[in-house]
């Protein structure tokens, strides 16, 4: 199809609702570098954005934020004075609540770390379905036959980026964390993201994106400060070639 | 329909969230992919409203609205690092997570799972979100859309809103309308292109 026949599809498109064949027929132009359908999918995401701004205005509970927020390790602003009596008054009611209620509070906190927890989990598993379904996925193994670990595979997809299951990452010190790198033939690598492995020294991680793999190389991670580094600063604890996939 | 049913004021309100901060969100992006925790409560200031009344749209429940919004956030949270911080646009990106989490409890609870799921995730991609033009979020373009919308007959409102807000494939709308899915896709295409037409003759004019 032309990328006339296709211009009345791609809110649809980006919006997850086209039927296969069609579908595929803009991927097609999309993993080609279809300049004109590329810029139809940007217009289209951009109406998207509007229309959806169309909702009924609503205000959500202020406990979404709290929430959110705690999730993330956030510590409330502080009141000053205020802040003191508060708390205060939350220990005597704390107190007065006794050891039981401390107790199903905490469990019940703990309850929606997990939630939470499961939910993002949900969220990367879910990516990696999606990589190990796709027909275009490529796997390459790295670590086999090597006397110290880690071992594992790299899954590359062009329309969906890189995927990495790695065993045996050794643990790390402290303000320490592993960052993978896409690095192109001959070219310098760029950042795919920052991870930590498990207890058990197992990692999943997710670069998602268009990925030319006709010049991809080798798929790297090495250990950087915890905020991450702009290129590598440490020899790679795993590089795996991806080149001629 | 509650859809555009809006009052002038929730216009201004929501379109401001939308279409004006994305070009001052370079340093709130970088913020959020050096895994700044405050740059979260930021983004959430910027599009917590918006998110919560497009999830509350799709979903009509209060608590798994609250829930949804959350989700999103994580989501937007453990994806930044693929986010374009100079050329990306957050708002459209959250938004549409907004959407496509909706839709996916929407399906979920419907028994509509199945490779929609996946296909609803690739599309919240934020290497999507990047590179638009500036014409493309801008005030004026909210309210040729708006106007555009009001041109569309019921029946193309009824499907441009089973699309955004049920997440429903033409095949899926069919069924719910005792239609035809010729008329169905006539009706979607008629629409989308009314609206489109009504973009293009504004910025030509």
């Amino acid at each position: 199809m032309t990328c006339d026949e296709l211009r009345d599809m791609h809110e649809l498109y980006s919006l997850g609702l086209l039927e296969r064949e069609e579908k595929g027929e803009i991927d097609a132009h999309l993993v080609r570098g279809c300049d004109t359908c590329r810029k139809n999918l940007k217009d289209a995401l951009a109406v998207n954005a509007i229309l959806m701004s169309f909702s009924p205005d609503l205000a959500p509970p202020a406990r979404v934020k709290r929430r959110l927020l705690a999730s993330l390790g956030v510590k409330r602003a502080g009141w000053g004075w205020l802040g003191a009596l508060a708390a205060a008054c939350m220990l005597v009611l704390a107190l007065w609540l006794g050891a039981e209620e401390r107790r199903r509070a905490s469990e019940l906190a703990d309850a929606r770390h997990s939630l939470i927890e499961i939910s993002v989990q949900r969220d990367r598993l879910q990516q990696a379905i999606g990589f190990l379904n796709d027909p275009e996925t490529r796997p390459v193994s790295f670590g086999k036959g090597q006397p110290a670990p880690p071992r594992g595979t790299v899954l590359v997809n062009p329309r969906s980026g890189v995927l990495l299951i790695a065993s045996n990452l050794p643990p790390l010190a402290a303000g320490r964390i592993y960052e993978m790198w896409v690095i192109p033939k001959g070219g310098t690598p760029r950042p795919a993201g920052l991870f930590h492995s498990d207890a058990a020294g197992t990692a999943l991680h997710i670069l998602s994106g268009p990925l030319d793999i006709g010049t991809l190389g080798v798929v790297a991670v090495t250990v950087e400060p915890e905020s991450g580094s702009s290129a590598p600063t440490t020899t790679p604890v795993i590089a795996a070639p991806v080149a001629g996939l | 329909m509650i859809f555009l049913k809006f009052l002038p004021a929730g216009l201004a309100y929501a379109f401001l969230q939308v279409v004006l901060r994305f070009k001052e969100e370079t340093e709130l992006a970088r913020r959020l992919k050096a895994r700044e925790p405050e740059a979260m409560a930021e983004l959430y200031d910027r599009y917590g409203r918006l998110t919560y009344s497009i999830i509350y749209r799709v979903v009509r429940n209060t608590a798994v609205a609250e829930d949804l919004v959350q989700e999103t956030f994580l989501r937007v949270w453990n994806r930044v690092h693929s986010f374009d911080q100079q050329r990306g646009a957050l708002g459209p990106w959250v938004l549409a997570v907004a959407r496509n989490r909706a839709i996916d409890y929407l399906r979920s609870i419907d028994g509509r799972m199945s490779a929609g799921a996946l296909e609803l995730d690739r599309m919240e991609n934020p290497a999507l979100f990047s590179g638009f033009e500036d014409s493309a979020l801008s005030i004026d373009r909210a309210r040729q859309l708006k106007n555009a919308f009001e041109k569309l007959t019921p029946s193309q409102r009824t499907v441009i809103e089973l699309a955004y807000f049920e997440g429903m494939s033409q095949t899926e709308m069919a069924d719910r309308l005792k239609q035809p899915l010729g008329t169905v896709k006539t009706w979607v295409r008629s629409a989308l292109k009314i609206l489109r037409d009504e973009l293009i003759e504004a910025a030509t004019a």
